[in-house]
């Protein structure tokens, strides 16, 4: 066991330094891609309302530039900080210096050298056809080696760690680290590679992307909340012992979800039926974490558990509109319209919201200094917490009623698009706010970085207590 | 008792950790095991908990076993079951006829069915059209080539394109669709013959190899 001088080493210690510079990095680049596409998705909705405008640029015509956006935003933002925070939680949970941090490194420059290469492939016109998945075929082997490089050392932080005993968010991490990799080298297979034919391909395609966003993305932003809350409050978690049946929910039942895009397509109707079933089954793991995080909604002062909170209440929330809305006879009226738009946002909103709350609280540790600016981080919160419920209502609003004047024949597409367009100018606005913050934080972790680290800041640490195991 | 807690620190700079990792994950696997019902008191939350599970599994498996077609990979509406019984769409001769004869025969034989003087011979009246079915079928299967007498009237470059599947041709008629469309011009625009059954088609297309169009000739050797 690692004895500790001070109290400042407790908290800052090997364990911290020997994953400064490699997750500092990753973070560093996450937030550059987060703002980078907030920029492009603030473009490419100005398009929709002005189609003529960038019109006569090739490279950023609607279509790519929609693509640029969102691979920028999934696999430069989203994958990114997901390993950033995953791979420091399971090196604090393992008790033990990060092994292996310039394969990290190494992985993280060359995923983002792949991922620039890939949005260049894009704007030339090589992208692949596949919602979440339209980096071209000549970048996506690279991706995945990328990948491999950055996850291994999670895998060793997971099998070298001190205490035989594991905490859920250990269990979430690691199972995203495989998972992510199985769904993602499949896909390149079975999509670019030796393509399935066919019908099977829109198949294959939703099935990743479905992965992709609940059994990545989703088990990291979880895995996050499970290590933030008891962190900072200090208080073992309610009904603890049923978490392992929320993680078992989640592993079985979302890789099932991916047929609800595919409602009425020329599939076998039992695809579209088990992904509706799977999608209330799901359900499972949304209350079992309810109960074991319901803590959460009284955040206290901390304005991490705040941002930790918001996130938490859009991913129950995503997980219910995914059960309701994708019911065959509401999704007769969602289908195809901004309203399937609205619930990946509220989807992304979440993971987003999360990783946030957990950057802000990892940045110190990890960097050795405080925060040099409430005002960034109050400002940030704010303009989330405004931008994303107004991006993901008013997207919700235009695609509820666009789907209903898409039934009825009499209305023209014209008129449709119209009556659209005032909820795509309010949309905008909120992505321009979700930029504004996004920016803030960017400046903010690039301040971190350049602060100086020294004792005194050491010393603000505090030396926290031990957890009293009062089960309940 | 916050207030006492010099762990609690409100500053959003630098969020004040209330617990190490290592107590974190040993206070977590102690609560994984659950409380020890002591006073064999039923908690109630694992009893809610299994309510709503099973639940959820009795909608998700009613669910499953109404709409999935019982799994098979034919089916691509949930409301039906596989290995029903296999509806034939009827079709109106008359209406795939006319589809058929406005697609071809509509350029030569006009839509009056009156063909042109001395080139395209009339179907109205005609006594090829309301007379012998053989030979009729015959000539839409295979097509006709040299001098023609209709109605009294001889046209002497008739050539007329074979319509069933002959070699080097562009058009692959069904016997079904030969004999919708031979059953419209029978009994359209004052024809009134008996209409021509798909059965009848198909008994001449396989009795006869592929070949080149008729003669006006060889069509009358046949009753």
């Amino acid at each position: 066991m690692t004895t500790f001088s001070s109290p400042a080493s407790a908290e800052v210690s090997e364990i911290d330094r020997s994953a400064r510079w490699p997750l500092a990095f990753l973070i560093f680049a996450s937030l550059g891609w987060l703002v980078a596409s907030g920029v492009l998705a603030l473009l490419n909705t100005l398009q929709i309302l002005n189609p003529a405008f960038l019109a006569d640029c090739e490279w950023l015509t609607f279509g790519r530039l929609q693509a640029i956006q969102e691979s920028a935003f999934l696999y430069g933002w989203a994958v990114n900080a997901a390993l950033a925070v995953g791979l420091w939680i399971l090196v604090r949970l393992s008790a033990a210096p990060l092994r292996g941090g310039n394969f990290v490194a190494v992985g993280a420059v060359f995923w983002s050298l792949g991922l620039l290469l890939g949005l260049v492939g894009i704007a030339t016109g090589h992208m692949s056809s596949f919602a979440l998945f339209q980096l071209p075929a000549y970048i996506q082997p690279l991706m995945l080696a990328a990948f491999a490089a950055m996850a291994a050392p999670g895998v060793l932080a997971w099998t070298g760690r001190r205490e035989r005993a594991t905490f859920a968010s250990q269990w979430y991490i690691v199972a995203a680290l495989f998972l992510f990799p199985w769904a993602f080298s499949v896909a390149q297979v079975m999509l670019l590679f030796a393509p399935v034919r066919g019908v099977l391909q829109p198949i294959i395609a939703t099935w990743y992307g479905q992965n992709f966003l609940s059994l990545f993305l989703g088990p990291v932003a979880v895995a996050a909340l499970y290590y933030l809350l008891p962190k900072i409050k200090g208080q073992v978690l309610p009904a603890y012992d049923f978490a392992p049946y929320g993680f078992w929910a989640l592993l079985i039942f979302s890789s099932w979800m991916g047929g609800r895009h595919l409602i009425g397509g020329p599939v076998p109707v039992w695809l579209p039926t088990v992904a509706i079933a799977a999608a209330s089954m799901a359900l499972i793991h949304h209350i079992v974490i309810g109960l074991n995080l319901r803590s959460l909604f009284a955040p206290g002062a901390s304005l991490v558990l705040k941002f930790a909170a918001a996130g938490f209440a859009a991913y129950l929330l995503a997980g219910l509109v995914d059960a309701v809305f994708s019911m065959r006879g509401v999704a007769l009226i969602t289908h195809f319209t901004y309203f399937e738009q609205a619930q990946l946002q509220l989807f992304l909103a979440a993971f987003s919201l999360i990783i946030f709350a957990a950057i802000y609280y990892l940045g110190p540790r990890l960097l050795g200094v405080a925060w040099p600016s409430t005002t960034l981080i109050r400002a940030h919160f704010l303009a989330s917490l405004i931008g994303f419920p107004v991006l993901v209502l008013v997207l919700a609003l235009a695609g509820w009623r666009q789907g209903l004047e898409l039934l009825d024949a009499e209305i023209s597409l014209r008129a449709i698009a119209a009556h659209t367009r005032p909820w795509l100018q309010v949309a905008a606005a909120a992505q321009a706010l979700l930029l504004f913050g996004n920016l803030t934080l960017f400046a903010h972790f690039a301040r971190l970085l350049c602060a100086q680290r020294s004792g005194e800041s050491l010393a603000q640490f505090r030396q926290p207590q031990a957890l009293e195991a009062t089960a309940s | 008792m916050s207030d006492q807690n010099p762990l609690h620190n409100d500053d959003p700079r630098l969020e004040q950790a209330a617990a190490t990792d290592e107590s974190l994950i040993r206070a977590h696997d102690k609560a994984s095991a659950g409380a020890p019902d002591l006073h064999a008191a039923y908690r109630l939350l694992p009893l809610a908990l299994l309510f709503i599970f099973s639940g959820l599994i009795f909608y998700g498996g009613t669910y499953l076993n109404r709409y999935s077609a019982h799994f098979s990979g034919e089916v691509f509406d949930e409301r039906q079951l596989p290995g029903g019984e296999v509806q034939v769409a009827q079709v109106d001769p008359i209406a795939l006829g006319k589809r058929q004869y406005t697609l071809a025969c509509v350029t030569c034989h006009m839509p009056n069915g009156q063909g042109l003087p001395t080139v395209y011979p009339s179907l109205v009246d005609s006594e090829w059209v309301n007379g012998s079915e053989e030979r009729l079928i015959r000539i839409v299967l295979h097509g006709l080539k040299g001098p023609v007498t209709v109605k009294g009237e001889t046209f002497n470059a008739a050539a007329m394109p074979a319509f069933g599947q002959v070699p080097t041709s562009g058009y692959n008629w069904s016997d079904e669709r030969i004999a919708a469309v031979l059953t419209y011009i029978r009994q359209e625009w004052g024809n009134e013959a008996a209409p021509i059954e798909t059965a009848t088609v198909a008994a001449i297309r396989s009795q006869i190899p592929a070949r080149t169009e008729w003669s006006e000739a060889e069509l009358l050797a046949i009753p």
